[in-house]
């Protein structure tokens, strides 16, 4: 992953293009949403298309198509506010949500009327055809192509699922600060679950994906044959894998998909809601040592294709590149704008709902770990014992005392700087800051995930990227079964 | 019959005219109100009304599916040809389709679902509650220093179905919720935790007074928690946790994973799986319970499966297709909303209460973990591989002592279920899943 982004192109305003809710509307909604004095509206008005294929058991099993659309009205007066929103477009219900958004302000009411004007935003992702628009047949035949790929690696493979995801979303956020922006979001991604069978009736599973804000073209080279052999070899790998030992040893952490221990170690406790409401264990800390000097963390919404990248933020603001931590010095927190406005800061764009269901929210966009200096044979040369993860589930934290865990699902033993047999349920667990601080050795190899990431946080599940290089971490706990070995 | 009991009608007539052999349309309606509070005034209040429809069509025994949340009828008309024309896309399967007939026998008296009063709730409630709930976490402790979020809600909603092979069926139903998650700090350590209570009726609902002392007490007794050192010990969970381990032990009986033998329970149908006083319910019918519904996501009855009586696995879980499948029948678990096809999914799931209280299972370790905390996914139920972070107190002979964090439980499912020797009579729902403290005699904690 480079630390330099695309250089942005200017999206034109494609011809004969029609507004999702006409303009003049979205102003008589905004005045609506003033009615009773606050001190701001904004409307989020979204189409959301899917397209979805999955197969089991050597079959297609099933091809769909759903749409989701609807109005989200939010008005803030002070800290307090107020969220409606509605999958009705006709005028009368949407005028109900403006005012029901409304009921949390009780100022006077006001005659003034909020005109919006179109924001030049950069790209990001613009593809020639939305995915929306790939014919369903071509998406069946990448699943199709995967299926009998996992099934052609090894006779020991038993179980295939695949799968394929899309969705072309539509947005338009205006507000009365003046602002309009609108963005056409692609997102999709390929899928292979693969359960493996040794002796005894040992299974194990493997599963690999990836995709991205990417036209249709790039499952030419990222191809389902990649992916489906890449579940099937973690599964085989992992057949007659060995119990991991408990407790406190040296961990190498493979690049890519990795980062979302970043993810979870510390990017969580660095959104501005937590920091704002003192319930992050990072809240007041900025400018202190969170973690070693060789760690920096950036937050990156403006890469090339990337699925946690955005043109613009679910508020209207264009996405930024943030430095979050430099060289173990803690550098600035991710704001949404009402989390700004409240904190005397500006926004960093990054303001994002899983739908016009959602109040916005801080979130991440993609995160990853700047490069290093020592290449990865190095790295595992310099462990005499410990464990090398090589691929991982999922992670969760809890932001206020910093415990994180994420789940290994593809571990082996390192001895003497080798890799040694593999390890079966290992399970790392720590503390953020002091993970951060015990990082002894930092790759020169960065890698991006395959863009296959969703985070979750209150209830809403938004596409994220998380990035890393090769990485070796000190006194790491890991949670095992095996007790009393060392 | 209702408008929308109407619409579900012609929308399966219309795909049925336009070529499905067999059709089904699955809708839903609702509205919701949440607020949250914070130093005594309103943070947010959300409010919503929602609708939707999900179309399943079978064409030469291939499926296809669509939803929307657009009821406009040219909208509709062309959704439901690109339903038939999607379902070119996938394979034949003879045991595609919607239920047998004679999986549709007449609907179960599961008793009411709706409460009149939580559909007709003063606006101010919610504000009142949450209110009141922010001001008892605060004045339980000087220590709790923060709120992460203090909130009440309530829903209604309706679900409609109909199908071409005789289904036609809704019901209504309510439920309204209190939540708090404080935060407590001491010597610059911060611990929080987070209560909540759900339930269909409002005169079943906790006090907004006992969610909040739960939820201050539950973050203030972590406060200085530690590391401890690695070993194998007795592990207690606590009611919620212990839904959270029932809840995993519900997936692995899914009859799709176990025909596909991605379940570690696969080949144990039969078997002793656990001590005798562990029983296991998959209860439809309980009464007022949070996923009692008088039919399925493809209108087969709804009924009580017994998961593990007496220590021993005795069913699996089926919705129509699986049962096809597995040459067996559908036990009435199809689950889903609008916007997915039907999946097996439990319903109200109950662990049957045992006789100690949690102070009688505590009292008998003399060194063990209480778990009131948990992070990550951590249960594989296909290969049983369990393992979590946890947070909780140190039991010391037979009493709760230090506060412990940054650990992890481990353990396989299956020896985990043999080794489970004691359930408490504290059965308590939270939310659809009810379990007791169960305590496991010995399983391995990852520290120092």
């Amino acid at each position: 992953m480079s630390r330099t982004s695309t250089a942005p192109k200017r999206a034109p305003v494609p011809t004969g293009y029609q507004p999702l809710l006409p303009v003049q509307l979205c102003e008589r909604l905004l005045s609506a949403g003033m009615e009773r004095g606050a001190d701001f509206a904004e409307i989020y008005v979204e189409r959301n298309e899917f397209t979805a294929v999955t197969l089991e058991e050597d079959k297609v099993k099933s091809a769909q198509n759903g749409l989701s659309q609807g109005v989200g009205m939010r008005v803030i007066s002070g800290a307090k506010v107020g969220y409606a929103y509605s999958d009705d477009l006709d005028e009368e219900a949407l005028f109900r949500a403006a005012r029901t958004a409304a009921f949390i302000a009780h100022g006077g009411g006001s005659e003034k009327s909020f005109p919006v004007a179109r924001t030049p935003l950069p790209t990001f992702y613009r593809l020639d055809n939305h995915l929306a628009d790939i014919d369903v047949a071509l998406k069946r035949d990448l699943v199709v192509r995967a299926n009998k790929a996992a099934r052609a690696y090894d006779k020991r493979i038993k179980q295939v699922m695949c799968s394929w995801a899309d969705s072309t979303k539509r947005v338009l956020v205006a507000n009365t600060v003046g602002r309009l922006a609108e963005d056409i979001q692609d997102l999709c991604r390929i899928s292979t679950m693969v359960v493996a069978e040794g002796k005894k009736g040992e299974r194990r599973t493997g599963s690999y994906g990836g995709g991205g804000r990417v036209s249709f073209k790039h499952f030419d080279t990222f191809t389902p044959e990649f992916v489906a052999r890449e579940a099937a070899r973690q599964a085989i790998a992992g057949l007659g894998a060995a119990d991991a030992e408990a407790g406190q040893q040296t961990v190498v952490l493979a690049p890519g998909w990795s980062g979302i221990l970043l993810h979870e170690a510390v990017g969580h406790g660095l959104e501005a809601d937590f920091i704002r409401k003192g319930t992050s264990l990072f809240a007041g800390k900025l400018g202190q040592k969170v973690a070693s000097d060789l760690v920096t963390v950036i937050d990156d919404g403006t890469m090339a294709n990337a699925r946690g990248s955005l043109n613009v933020d679910d508020e209207g603001n264009a996405a930024q590149f943030k430095v979050l931590i430099e060289r173990g010095e803690l550098k600035g927190y991710m704001y949404d704008s009402l989390n700004a406005k409240l904190m005397g800061q500006q926004t960093t764009g990054s303001g994002r709902r899983e739908s016009f269901k959602h109040l916005p929210m801080p979130r991440m966009t993609n995160t990853y770990l700047a490069p290093g200096e020592d290449t990865p044979e190095d790295i595992l040369l310099s462990v005499d014992k410990g464990v090398y993860c090589a691929n991982f589930g999922g992670g969760q934290v809890d932001i206020t005392n910093g415990n994180f865990v994420f789940e290994v699902s593809e571990a082996y033993e390192i001895k003497k700087g080798k890799l040694g047999r593999p390890l079966k349920g290992v399970t790392l667990i720590g503390v953020g800051p002091e993970a951060l601080k015990n990082v002894s050795k930092v790759g020169n190899d960065p890698r991006p995930d395959p863009g296959m990431g969703t985070c979750g946080k209150d209830g809403q599940s938004v596409p994220v990227g998380v990035g890393l290089p090769t990485l070796r971490i000190d006194n790491m706990t890991v949670g095992g079964t095996k007790v009393g070995a060392r | 019959m209702s408008g929308y009991e109407a619409l579900a009608k012609k929308i399966m007539q219309r795909a049925l005219k336009r070529g499905a052999n067999q059709a089904e349309a699955f809708l839903q309606v609702g509205r919701s109100a949440d607020v949250r509070v914070r130093d005594g005034e309103i943070e947010d209040l959300t409010q919503a009304t929602s609708k939707g429809v999900g179309i399943r069509v079978f064409v030469k025994n291939r499926l296809g599916f669509v939803w929307t949340s657009d009821f406009d009828q040219t909208g509709l008309d062309t959704l439901i040809d690109r339903a038939i024309a999607l379902a070119e896309m996938s394979a034949p399967n003879p045991l595609n389709g919607l239920p047998d007939k004679d999986a549709l026998r007449k609907y179960p008296d599961v008793g009411e679902l709706f409460d009149e009063k939580v559909a007709n709730l003063p606006p101010d409630w919610k504000i009142k509650a949450a209110i009141e709930m922010e001001k008892v976490i605060k004045a339980f402790d000087p220590r709790i220093t923060a709120m992460d979020s203090v909130g009440a809600g309530e829903s209604v909603s309706e679900v409609y179905l109909a199908t071409s092979a005789g289904m036609s069926g809704s019901y209504q139903g309510t439920s309204v919720y209190l939540y708090a998650s404080p935060v407590a700090s001491e010597n610059g350590s911060l611990q929080t935790s987070y209560w909540y209570d759900a339930k269909r009726f409002f005169e079943d609902l906790a006090s907004p007074e006992s969610v909040a002392k739960k939820a201050a007490e539950r973050a203030v007794r972590l406060l200085g928690a530690k590391k401890v050192k690695s070993q194998k010990c007795a592990i207690v969970l606590d009611p919620t946790m212990a839904a959270g381990f029932i809840s995993s032990i519900a997936g692995a009986a899914n009859g799709d994973a176990v025909f596909k033998k991605s379940s570690f329970l696969a080949e144990k149908l039969g078997k002793k799986i656990a001590p005798a006083h562990v029983t296991i319910t998959d209860d439809g019918l309980r009464k007022r319970g949070l996923a009692t519904s008088p039919f399925d996501g493809e209108g087969v009855p709804t009924r009580r499966t017994s998961l593990v009586e007496g220590g021993v696995l005795k069913a699996f879980l089926y919705d129509a297709f699986t049962a096809r499948k597995a040459k067996t029948k559908t036990t009435g678990n199809a689950s889903r909303g609008y916007r997915s096809l039907p999946s097996i999914g439990a319903n109200n799931l109950v662990l049957e209460p045992g006789t100690k209280t949690p102070e009688q299972i505590i009292k008998e370790i003399p060194n063990g973990f209480y778990v009131t905390a948990m992070l990550g996914h951590g249960a594989n139920t296909v290969t049983g591989e369990y393992s979590r972070g946890a947070n909780g107190l140190w039991i010391e002979n037979g009493e709760l002592t230090r506060p412990v964090q940054e650990v992890t439980v481990a353990g396989n499912l299956n020896d985990m279920l043999m080794q489970l020797d004691a359930i408490g009579n504290d059965l308590t729902f939270h939310g659809s899943t009810g379990a007791s403290t169960i305590r496991f005699k010995e399983l391995t904690v990852s520290g120092e």
